[in-house]
């Protein structure tokens, strides 16, 4: 049955698309290929997806990795360590353009730095510098998360044992901690890469025309030409690299170039990591790189109350006003995607994880590549080979809610199954033989002892689907219809209709509902009884 | 109808797995092996030498490869370990930790479908039993190794399982709970009565508990017997070396006469009463001294063996000593060090061996 669905919502896109961009007439063809790319502004595309890419990823892991290095070294108080924590949470559970929305108010045409401030007029807010600058504030959060366990590990003792070896901290810094985080960083690095390379939103919003990128070009293909051929085409070029990027990742970590240090970490080290000067100078540049993420927060906040952004600013709820009735079908709509996605997903990805991890039957492995492999492809690609896949006949699903659904579930499910099979492996098997050997069946075991267990995962897989429900645009905006509309695709409308103002009204909103149910989720998952630190397992990871 | 003489038998059991490099390889191999009813029968052996491997066969969560498990009059190889009736006590305990101690020890008697009055009764009972009335609404999480230890044993023995299984039950303890827990074990075993195999990897706690002890080597029993027949009569150099210390001194049998032998060690003739290896007469065989046994005199005292103090360990209640005679180090401990003298290292001394008490093994040198 799991096989079947795998099937269905993965592979058989998948190869519905290999089959729109390399069969001519049902003949294997590089024709289509070879058109795309003698398109000079294709080339480019592809050329700058790179480009974005590489950037993003260097100056996104070393701000994640000064973020990384300044909570677990700096002796912070924990007031400052909850900054920085919601500093970095923000932008992980916001929709994905938020930042690019932002960046519009303050830096665009008449925005609060470059028009009120500084009062340049016509900036062109469009190009590299501000879409590099919007990823790297969306996604160093991973570079940070990825990275504050690696340093936590190999604080303590290791340094400790350097110093008392007569080290100076500088040198301890450059010749045992940077060292023993190059694995570390080059995985941050991949991450935010491939992070990169499939934002969609970002680009669309602030790429503007001279500055294309593969997702925008791929979506402009489609729906401004209605090529899918080319489309799928450019999706090919596209996930090349996202492939490659995901096998290096998954070598470094799985191969154990990626540092493990065993035992135990080691008390808080009574040493400071850090000179006072340092200290001060690393936590003035966390601090501005918190509070420029908390102003363009606040800044959407703001354009959300007051008439006109930049013309008029007095305050108004007129665009919530308008979020609610023209808005509403779109409120629904995606309420109505998200709740059902939610239990559905959260179910297929603990039911996954627990047959990948107990489970004993050939193709295990199979099964789990298979369920990662929708999570692990740009949203971009899994949107057009769905739209391929499921236009015409023999399965025609396009323009219904049950396509965006099952977009959702397969593609945000995976975080449950990791979970979940986190989980199971922290849980011995000889539970279930205790269980076994009191007289349990398979069957009563798996209700009284395994599931209570696994329900963590299952309220983590839940939380996320429901997160990506809400704020997703790259997969779907290929799959709405005038019958179902995501809010997200609404903001975008909004965005290129200028209409800012519901377009903030919107994100506001999407955001409070969005940590509404995260907070309620973790509270839920505190109250569940079990080991302290099952919880925190099945944390709420983007 | 006579009581049944057996509670467990296991006739022949083997566990094959496959191995990445070495191919397949039995875990353990052809065991055959008795439970008296009431009995605590520990398996002891070092590490990897398989006896998880058999009990967790004795459990049902393994089928053997070959053989027949039989508990009680019925043979159970091919019944699952939830039809078994059996209590396991796992190494690390496996509470259900989303379970409050109440609910961990009642799960057992809930499958059976007890009503509440029983169970709460039952329930009641066993932590009383094992110390833990009051414990009821904790969570596993919030109690300590060794209370953990009891809710595991608790929760094992409320169903009245026909026979106890525990492996390495107290490896997780500290050394003074470890030997606290175990006389509670082997009281509680004592008053419920049930059967019992224990396995370890400790020789001091199987002697401590066990009425017979299977020392497995490789896969199969080495030697089966009470503490003391293990200590004074080891089978072979392996089990002579595990259970305690030991000296194996090369010897030559000279005569022999009932259990007076004498024998021919280093050179020197030395006449004792000696158990084991019957007929061995002018064979090379080796002879099992146990280090309190052996005596030392200042060199060059009677009819003693020269050799030289390597190191001399101060431990209160007794003294050791490592002395090189030959090409062998011996291993002497002198009790009651307080009379005795000293020998600080280096000193040449005597070593006067025991008349009695000298055990003899055929085999060729391990
Ligand atoms: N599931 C298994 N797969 C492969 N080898 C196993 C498995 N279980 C045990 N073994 C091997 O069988 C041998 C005996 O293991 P075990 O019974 O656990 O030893 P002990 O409990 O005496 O330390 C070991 O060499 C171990 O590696
Ligand atoms: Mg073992």
């Amino acid at each position: 049955m799991l096989w079947i669905l795998l099937a269905l919502f993965v592979v058989y896109p998948l190869a519905a698309m290999f089959g729109q961009a390399f069969l001519v007439d049902g003949r294997p063809s590089l024709a289509p290929l070879l058109s795309i790319l003698a398109l000079p502004n294709h080339r480019a595309a592809m050329w700058n997806s790179l480009v974005l890419g590489a950037l993003v990823g260097v100056i996104g892991t070393a701000v994640g990795f000064l973020f990384a290095f300044t909570a677990t070294r700096c002796n912070l108080p924990a007031r400052w360590v909850r900054l920085l924590d919601v500093a970095t949470l923000l932008p992980l559970i916001s929709p994905p353009f938020t930042t690019s929305i932002a960046f519009v108010f303050s830096f665009g045409p008449r925005g609060l730095i470059t028009y009120e401030l500084l009062g340049v007029k016509g900036t062109n807010v469009y190009g590299l510098p501000s879409t590099l600058a919007a990823e790297v504030l969306t996604y160093f959060p991973i570079a940070y998360l990825a990275l504050r366990p690696v340093l936590a590990a190999i604080g303590g003792n290791i340094e400790e044992m350097a110093f008392s070896l007569g080290s100076s901290r500088w040198r301890v810094f450059r010749t045992v901690t940077l060292p023993l985080t190059v694995p570390g960083l080059a995985n941050a690095f991949l991450l935010l890469f491939a992070a990169s390379l499939a934002d969609f939103a970002t680009p669309l919003i602030l790429a503007g025309s001279r500055f294309p990128v593969l997702p925008t070009e791929a979506y402009l293909q489609i729906t401004g030409l209605f090529d899918l051929k080319g489309g799928a085409v450019l999706s090919f070029l596209l996930l090349v690299p996202a492939a490659i990027v995901f096998l290096a990742q998954r070598y470094w970590v799985g191969r154990g170039h990626y540092v493990t240090v065993t035992g135990k970490s080691g008390a808080q080290s009574t040493l400071d990591g850090v000179s006072p000067g340092a200290r001060a100078v690393l936590v003035a540049a966390c601090a501005a790189v918190a509070l420029s993420i908390l102003y363009l927060y606040a800044l959407l906040l703001y354009a959300s109350v007051v008439v006109a952004f930049g013309a008029n600013h007095a305050l108004t709820l007129k665009h919530y006003v308008v979020i609610f009735t023209e808005g509403r079908k779109a409120i629904i709509d995606t309420l109505i995607i998200a709740f059902i996605g939610m239990p559905l997903g959260g179910l297929f990805g603990v039911l996954v994880g627990y047959l990948v991890a107990r489970g004993e039957f050939r193709g295990r492995q199979a099964m789990e590549i298979a369920s990662m492999v929708n999570y692990a492809l740009p949203g971009t690609i899994v949107g057009i080979a769905y739209l391929i896949a499921f236009n015409d006949p023999p399965i025609a699903l396009t323009g219904g809610a049950l396509i965006i659904v099952a977009c959702y579930v397969f593609r945000y499910s995976p975080t449950g199954t990791r979970t979940t099979i986190a989980l199971l492996k922290q849980i011995d098997r000889g539970i279930e033989e205790a269980s076994h050997s009191l007289g349990a069946g398979s069957f009563t075991t798996f209700r009284r002892v395994t599931l209570p267990l696994v329900l963590p995962a299952f309220f983590a897989g839940l939380g996320v689907v429901f997160i990506r429900s809400m704020t997703a645009i790259s997969a779907t905006i290929f799959l709405v219809s005038i019958d179902w509309v995501l809010i997200t695709v609404r903001i975008l409308e909004n965005m290129t209709e200028l209409s800012l103002g519901p377009a903030a009204a919107f994100s506001v909103f999407v955001i409070v509902l969005v940590m509404a149910v995260t907070s309620a989720i973790s509270a839920l998952l505190r109250r569940l009884p079990g080991p302290p630190g099952a919880a925190s397992v099945a944390g709420l990871g983007g | 109808m006579a009581a049944n003489p057996v509670a467990i038998r296991l006739e022949g059991i083997s566990a094959r797995f496959d191995h990445r490099v070495k191919g397949a390889v039995a875990a353990v191999d052809n065991v055959s092996l008795d439970v008296a009813p009431g009995e605590l029968l520990t398996l002891l052996g070092p590490s990897g030498c398989g006896k998880t491997t058999t009990l967790r066969m004795i459990a049902g969560f393994q089928k053997p490869s070959a053989g027949r498990i039989q508990i009680g009059d019925q043979d159970v190889t091919e019944v699952m370990s939830n039809d078994r009736n059996i209590g396991f006590v796992f190494q690390n305990y496996a509470l259900f930790p989303h379970l409050s101690v109440y609910e961990n020890v009642a799960y057992g008697l809930r499958v059976r479908k007890l009503d509440d009055a029983a169970m709460r009764g039952a329930v009641g009972d066993v932590l009383a039993l094992v110390g833990l009335k009051g414990y009821e609404g904790q969570m596993p999480h919030q109690l300590s190794g060794g209370e953990q230890q009891r809710v595991a044993l608790a929760r094992a023995i409320v169903i009245r399982p026909r026979v106890l299984l525990f492996d390495e039950p107290l490896s997780n303890l500290d050394a003074k709970l470890r030997v606290q827990m175990r006389g509670e074990i082997q009281r509680l075993q004592r008053e419920v009565g049930i059967t019992t195999v224990y396995v370890t990897h400790d020789q001091e706690e199987a002697m401590a508990i066990s009425d017979r002890i299977a020392v497995m080597n490789k896969g199969v029993i080495a030697q089966l017997g009470s503490a003391e027949d293990l200590y004074q009569r080891p089978a072979s150099a392996f089990v002579a070396k595990f259970i305690g210390r030991a000296n194996l001194l090369r010897a030559t049998v000279l005569a022999r006469d009932g259990d007076r032998v004498t024998l021919d060690i280093a050179g020197r003739r030395h006449q004792a009463a000696a158990t084991g290896a019957a007929s061995s007469l002018g064979k090379t065989i080796q002879a099992v001294v146990r280090p309190e046994a052996l005596a030392i005199d200042a060199a060059g005292a009677g009819a003693s063996l020269p050799g030289t103090v390597v190191t001399r360990t101060y431990l209160g209640e007794k003294v050791e000593y490592l002395i090189a005679a030959g090409d062998e180090t011996l291993q002497v401990v002198q009790l009651g060090p307080a009379e005795a003298r000293r020998f600080p290292s280096g000193t040449s001394v005597g070593i006067r061996l025991p008349a009695t008490g000298i055990h003899l093994i055929e085999e060729p040198e391990a």
